[in-house]
């Protein structure tokens, strides 16, 4: 619409992420290039799963409005990928494991909002035309940081070889979901119809109980050891 | 804050210096990057005449719009676009619209012109001249409805309405109420992608000639058809002129093809010249017949038009009614081959067509006037025997020049026995029938020679195929070149002539960017902005105030016990989830 509105959602997508970073302590830790190498390797990642996806998944050629449930469900299934960079990045790192997790996941929130959400804000959000969708992508972003926190800590909870017996299948459970998530959006979207605030919404809620869930497990794991 | 934030980007950049590149040059692209138009809905529209006839500007004047929705309805018009529709349009609001300084009008024609009730119809045709008699300032432009411009007209009229009613009940609501409401209405910009209209140089208007020769002798009288072929509306590219001059010129055609059927055998071979002339300009006080006149009578040694002229025929809108005028500017004397025409008219309407009103209007040519009245008067003031033929008995009806004269207001039927009618008043005067004693109701177009119906109504129906403004018809237009090939099938000699105006002290001047790509982008009003930063302003302190709690409850959460921890930070992650974890990094 205008310089303003791009200003208003560039704020809404940005500075969750900034204050983030500065009152998680990590820049105590001076863990900014730890961060930005973090984000090249999301990079390095999207990079190979795109050539993978583009290799092994040509474009769907069913008919309008068909959904390919086993399509969609094997290309979700590539974003393993994603858990890999993750624990590559964590491995690298050495640390304690909320260090590790903070600079692991904020490398890779950040590269992911820099590479996939800074242009079509800028786009879009500055055009003459009002749209309510670039609001909703900032605040998509503030829920996709949270996402990728909980993904980093149920990953480094995953690898850790003292994980206690009975944690071991809710956090493999999680960890399925973190990959997942985004395909069940699609499918709760094809099959509920729903509208994109309402999408936001379920998006919201499922992180959230997600996150909770990591958060429960990993406060435990951490103070019983 | 900002004071970290610069700390980061100081460190940033004294680390590496190719940083600076990765960070600035894509930013500094970005920023130079072109705004994109990515538009709720694009629309055709069409613009109102813009033209200059001796020295007079007509029409508006201006192509450029970039401003905000509105009906007339709303309290304030100023700078911006009014958009109506036909079905309610009234001259009264348009003049309101634009008294109050309107930045535009955009009118909504309907999709399907032949619904529109007949009296709104009539009653826009008479308004046409009215808002082109006067130069208007700011751009007026024609739309075609679609569903989504009825969509844009709905929700902008009621904005605009309730925007009306609130501020004239102003007193009664709370100002919040209102600021409320004009922070959240929807609103459009209104977005044309053209530039502004300049005048087009070399414009040249072309206009053809054909000729049959008449056998006996030198010095043979001739006769000469005239139709004119452009059309006139309010904007030029809505205007199909059916009726005026479609009809003319269908006419003309049918004429020529009879006439050289009949000239090409020697026993049907007349002693007159035929002459045959399509004139472009017409409505713009017949441009290409004045140039025609003047190449003729004064550049030239030996033209058909210098000596012994017998009269000269122009077709004007005869394709409707069941009413017949010949207009001249002086009533023709006994004798003259004029006065025999007009006889053979009168006896072959009264003879054959009893139902067909027949007569002569008389009308002399005002000088003092902008606009000739006739295409005739271009020849009478050159002193050529001249009429006009047409079913309106004036010159000043509306629909000469309207947008409505589409192809439902030209009779195939009405069109064919005009033509008849007038074949076989001019095959009396060229055979000299009526001297020789033939009765009046002897046809003599039948079976094979007869008026084809569907040549009329094919032709009709190519001529308002497309918009035939004066300025839309360069010499390369495919409606000219089709006419010429046509005119070379029946007649000889087919020549182009060609009016420009002069440079210096041009006659008619046009203008360019007359139909155009309008945007209606979906806007909110600025005050919307500022509400929605304060409320993104609200969120993101919120946020930072629970962080911080969070923080500082950091040092507590050492002393829980590690079944307490997660009871504790469930309560705050309540209030926002993102920084649950900063719990995490004691």
């Amino acid at each position: 619409m205008t310089l303003f509105h791009f200003g208003n959602c560039f704020a809404l997508a940005y500075f969750p992420y900034f204050i983030t970073y500065k009152c998680s302590g990590l820049s105590e830790y001076n863990a900014f290039w730890r961060c930005v190498q973090a984000g090249a390797t999301y990079l390095f990642v999207q990079l190979c799963k795109m050539l993978f996806l583009a290799t092994f998944f040509p474009t769907w050629e069913g008919g309008a409005g068909v959904y390919d449930f086993v399509g969609e469900f094997m290309k979700a299934t590539v974003d393993l990928a994603d858990l890999l960079g993750l624990h590559l990045v964590m491995s690298r790192n050495p640390g304690k494991g909320e260090y590790k997790i903070m600079v692991a996941a904020m490398g890779w929130a950040t590269a992911e909002l820099v590479m996939s959400r800074c242009l079509p804000l800028w786009v879009g959000a500055r055009g003459i035309e009002f749209d309510w969708k670039y609001i909703q992508m900032s605040f998509d972003s503030n829920i996709s940081l949270v996402h990728y926190i909980a993904m980093a800590a149920v990953v480094w909870m995953f690898t850790r070889y003292d994980l206690p017996k009975s944690f071991r299948l809710p956090v493999t459970v999680l960890l399925a979901l973190c990959v997942y998530k985004a395909f069940l959006m699609e499918l709760f979207i094809h099959i509920f119809l729903l509208g994109s605030w309402t999408v936001l919404l379920v998006k919201a809620v499922l992180t959230g109980a997600i996150a909770l869930c990591s958060l429960f497990l990993f406060v435990t794991l951490v103070h019983s050891n | 804050m900002f004071e970290e934030a610069s700390e980061v980007f100081d460190n940033m950049f004294k680390s590496s210096f190719p940083l600076t590149f990765i960070v600035f040059i894509p930013a500094v692209l970005i920023l130079v990057s072109p705004l994109p138009a990515e538009a709720a809905h694009e629309f055709t529209v069409y613009r109102m005449q813009q033209y200059d006839l001796q020295g007079q500007p007509y029409g508006t004047r201006n192509a450029i719009l970039n401003t905000e929705a509105r009906t007339v309805e709303a309290e304030v018009l100023s700078r911006r676009c009014v958009i109506m529709r036909l079905v309610d349009f009234s001259y009264e609001e348009y003049q309101k619209a634009l008294r109050q300084s309107a930045g535009a009008v955009v009118i909504i024609l309907p999709k399907n012109m032949s619904a529109v009730p007949q009296d709104i119809v009539q009653q826009f045709m008479e308004l046409e001249p009215e808002m082109l008699a006067t130069e208007t300032i700011v751009p007026i432009y024609f739309a075609m409805e679609d569903d989504e411009l009825l969509s844009i007209y709905t929700q902008t009229l009621t904005s605009s309405s309730s925007q009306g009613s609130l501020s004239a009940a102003e007193g009664r609501h709370s100002s919040a109420t209102v600021l409320l409401h004009t922070a959240t209405a929807n609103g459009f910009q209104m977005v044309t992608s053209g530039a502004q209209s300049k005048a087009i140089s070399d414009w040249a208007i072309t206009s053809l000639e054909g000729r049959l020769a008449g056998v006996g002798g030198e010095d043979l009288p001739t006769i000469v058809l005239v139709a004119h072929y452009d059309s006139f509306g309010v904007a030029p590219w809505l205007s199909y002129g059916a009726d005026s001059n479609g009809s003319g010129v269908s006419m003309l055609l049918e004429l020529a093809r009879l006439f050289s059927k009949l000239y090409t055998y020697k026993r049907t071979h007349a002693g007159y010249n035929l002459l045959f002339f399509v004139s472009g300009g017409g409505k713009f006080n017949y441009q290409g017949t004045k140039r025609w006149l003047e190449d003729n009578l004064d550049h030239t040694d030996s033209s058909l038009l210098q000596d012994n002229v017998a009269f000269v025929l122009c077709l004007d809108t005869v394709g409707n009614g069941d009413t017949l005028h010949l207009h001249v500017s002086k009533p023709p004397k006994e004798g003259t081959p004029q006065y025999s025409l007009l006889k053979e008219l009168e006896s072959v309407v009264a003879s054959q067509y009893p139902e067909v009103k027949f007569s002569m209007v008389h009308k002399k040519i005002n000088l003092a006037d902008d606009m000739l009245a006739w295409e005739h008067e271009r020849f009478g003031i050159r002193r050529l025997p001249a009429f006009t033929l047409s079913h309106l008995p004036s010159h000043r009806l509306a629909r000469r020049s309207s947008i409505m004269d589409v192809r439902p207001h030209v009779d195939v039927k009405k069109l064919s026995r005009n033509t008849k009618v007038m074949a076989e008043a001019l095959a009396r005067v060229v055979y000299n029938l009526t001297e020789k004693g033939t009765p009046g109701d002897l046809q003599i177009f039948t079976e094979q020679m007869q008026v084809q119906e569907e040549q009329l109504s094919a032709v009709v129906d190519w001529l308002t195929a497309q918009p035939r403004a004066a300025q839309l018809l360069d010499k390369d237009s495919s409606v000219v070149s089709t006419l010429e090939y046509h005119l070379g099938h029946y007649l000889k000699d087919v020549k182009r002539h060609y009016v420009k105006a002069d440079k210096r002290d041009p006659e008619f001047v046009f203008y360019d960017q007359l139909k155009q790509t309008m945007n209606a982008y979906r806007v909110k009003p600025a005050i919307f902005d500022l509400l929605l930063a304060v409320c993104i302003a609200a969120y993101l302190g919120m946020m930072y105030l629970a962080i911080q709690a969070s923080q500082n409850s950091r040092s507590s959460l050492h002393d829980l016990t590690p079944t307490n921890a997660p009871t504790h930070t469930l309560i705050s992650s309540g209030a926002e989830k993102t920084d649950s974890y900063e719990f995490l990094i004691y």
